[in-house]
């Protein structure tokens, strides 16, 4: 017995060298920094040397931070509205999409929406840059109807409307995407059946493609749910002293106390927080969409 | 070849009209701002500064481009970027493969525990972590180098399973008879399984250019020298910093758009080179685990 199993070690022994590598990987630069922010939370802010432990301490001081609070509502607000709005967008996209009969056509329109989910935050914070200028686009467009310019970038009570767009223009072509691949394999024979019984194009859209994503909505939800916590390329690239208040949120609180000013041990129980609050959020929306029944 | 057999359905009339008008909209929408960035980047200092509804330069100039390439030393970053990001993702797919391979070994004692292994590393989400890798990356003096940069990321739990799923979609009989004509395991997987696996190859490695080239978090997070900063976060100082730091010129709206666009570009090339690839990594990433 041992010796057959000592032949069968032997015989994979190269698999789990090449294993190795992955594994050393994993555990220093995956696990164990997760531990160690795990363990940082608990502990008293200091870079170097020893960290004494000081219990619940920094949870109890970051619960009662203004700063975190705000940045809490903000994550919320930017969060829930990019989710639903990413959702929205790219489904209503996915669908007038579909009815375009010319392929040239379609292809084109899809390419052009889809390419700016290729870009880095920090192109579309160009775009945006140029277009909400006080002499760009948006201005210029709306002196057509006589409003004074706007310093939009600058607006507190314009910060979160404009993050959220800039959200929804990046991604909406990607989510559209996987719609439409959805929607292209849907058995053909539905509609020829629809035909037959005398439903219109109408009726095909309601009862047949949009029945037949609910797999591919449940995923995209589930898969957007994880990130509502989570904004952060985006802010760090749009942030500045007029909008901050409004757009701070939990990662720029993360990364701006932990590793600008070096206050670890609150950084790392934000952190916990906000694991705690995404596990608790992506849970809720598992169970409310059924995407785990099946 | 269902599709072309079966004669589609129209919508009716109105609401053909309003669909096509929604349609037009989207496109106004998405292409305008591109277009605009576009022909800003190619306008004179004195035209860019009023920038308004460009769509078209005239008089057209590179005059933002050689600023901003020569007298903002764009280059720096630009080739630094390129070099982490291809260094960085031929890693990440050779580990990959290796990994994904080991997994799809059917035999292998102790297999079901690796892929749990694997799978967990994608529950934990990498910006939350921020605090725990900047220490772990200071610790091993990996901060404010490339080296940091390249090393993290350098396999994803993601391109992992991929591999995995494609490995073993190859017949285990190619695999079986090599063996009995005396080829070394690690022969079989350069020889075999790599090679029958250039597609998924391919998409892992598209994703990860993609990811690495784009990224802002990681560069942030490890690197505090303005100096070894990549692209897009050179990038954000530019159009959006620079008026705070004493010493540097004022950059005018058109080197600030060959910026953007000079970010971006790379991309589009990438895109339409291996266009056939990210139909694939898209259909993989909507698939339910």
């Amino acid at each position: 017995m041992n010796t057959t199993r000592q032949r069968r070690l032997k015989k994979f022994r190269v698999f789990y060298l090449m294993f190795l590598p992955v594994a050393a990987y994993f555990i220093i630069f995956t696990y164990y920094p997760f531990l160690k922010g795990l363990i940082m939370s608990f502990q008293e802010n200091r870079l170097l040397g020893v960290r004494p432990f000081c219990g619940l301490e920094n949870y109890r001081f970051v619960i009662k931070e203004p700063n975190f609070l705000a940045s809490v509502k903000n994550s919320l607000i930017i969060g829930l509205w990019d989710m639903g709005l990413y959702f929205g967008f790219s489904l209503v996209l996915a669908l007038i999409l579909n009815e375009v009969a010319n392929r040239m056509v379609k292809q084109s329109i899809q390419t052009i929406a889809y390419l700016p989910y290729l870009f880095s935050w920090a192109v579309i914070g160009g775009v945006w840059a140029l277009i909400f200028d006080l002499q760009g686009l948006a201005n210029k467009f709306l002196s057509l109807f006589s409003v004074e310019p706007i310093f939009f970038l600058a607006t507190p009570s314009l910060a979160r409307p404009l993050i959220i767009a800039m959200g929804v223009w990046r991604s909406m072509g990607y989510f559209a995407l996987l719609f439409t691949v959805a929607i292209m394999t849907i058995d053909q024979q539905l509609f020829e059946a629809a035909r037959i019984d005398g439903a219109g194009r109408f009726t095909q859209i309601t009862h047949i493609i949009i029945p037949s994503l609910t797999g591919t909505m449940k995923t995209i939800v589930v898969l957007l749910s994880i990130g509502v916590l989570t904004h952060f390329d985006e802010i760090y690239v749009m942030v500045n002293p007029a909008n901050r208040r409004m757009i701070g949120t939990l990662l720029l609180y993360v990364y701006e106390t932990g590793i600008l000013n070096f206050k670890t041990g609150t950084a790392s129980a934000g952190a916990t927080l906000v694991m705690i609050g995404t596990v608790a959020i992506t849970g809720l929306i598992r169970k409310f969409t059924g995407y785990d029944e099946e | 070849m269902a599709k072309q057999l079966v004669k589609r359905d129209r919508l009716p009339l109105p609401v053909r009209i309003i669909n096509t008008a929604l349609l037009i909209f989207v496109v106004v929408l998405m292409g305008l701002p591109m277009l605009n960035v576009l022909a800003v980047s190619f306008s004179t200092q004195a035209k860019s500064d009023t920038p308004g509804l460009v769509l078209w330069p005239s008089p057209a100039t590179v005059q933002g481009y050689t600023f901003i390439w020569n007298h903002v030393r764009f280059a720096v970053p630009f080739f630094n970027t390129i070099y982490v990001s291809i260094v960085g993702t031929v890693l990440h797919v050779l580990m990959a493969s290796l990994a994904g391979y080991v997994l799809s070994q059917p035999q292998l004692p102790g297999r079901k525990t690796l892929t749990t292994f694997i799978l967990l590393t994608m529950t934990i989400p990498y910006e939350l972590t921020m605090i725990g890798i900047y220490a772990v990356n200071r610790d091993l003096h990996l901060t404010n180098t490339y080296a940091g940069l390249i090393i993290n990321g350098m396999i994803s739990g993601f391109s992992v399973l991929l591999m995995r799923n494609y490995f073993m979609g190859i017949p285990r009989s190619l695999a079986e008879s090599a063996r009995i004509d005396g080829a070394g395991e690690i022969r079989i997987f350069r020889s075999i399984s790599l090679r029958l696996s250039i597609s998924a190859l391919m998409t892992i490695g598209t994703l990860e250019l993609i990811r690495r080239w784009n990224n802002i978090t990681m560069t942030v997070t490890l690197i505090s020298d303005m100096k070894k900063w990549t692209l897009p976060v050179v990038l954000r100082y530019i159009l959006f910093d620079q008026t705070t730091t004493s010493g540097t010129s004022y950059i005018f709206a058109n080197a600030k758009m060959a910026a953007v666009v000079l970010t971006a570009v790379p991309l589009v090339v990438l895109y339409f080179f291996t266009q056939s690839f990210f139909s694939t990594g898209i259909m993989i990433g909507s698939i339910k685990e």
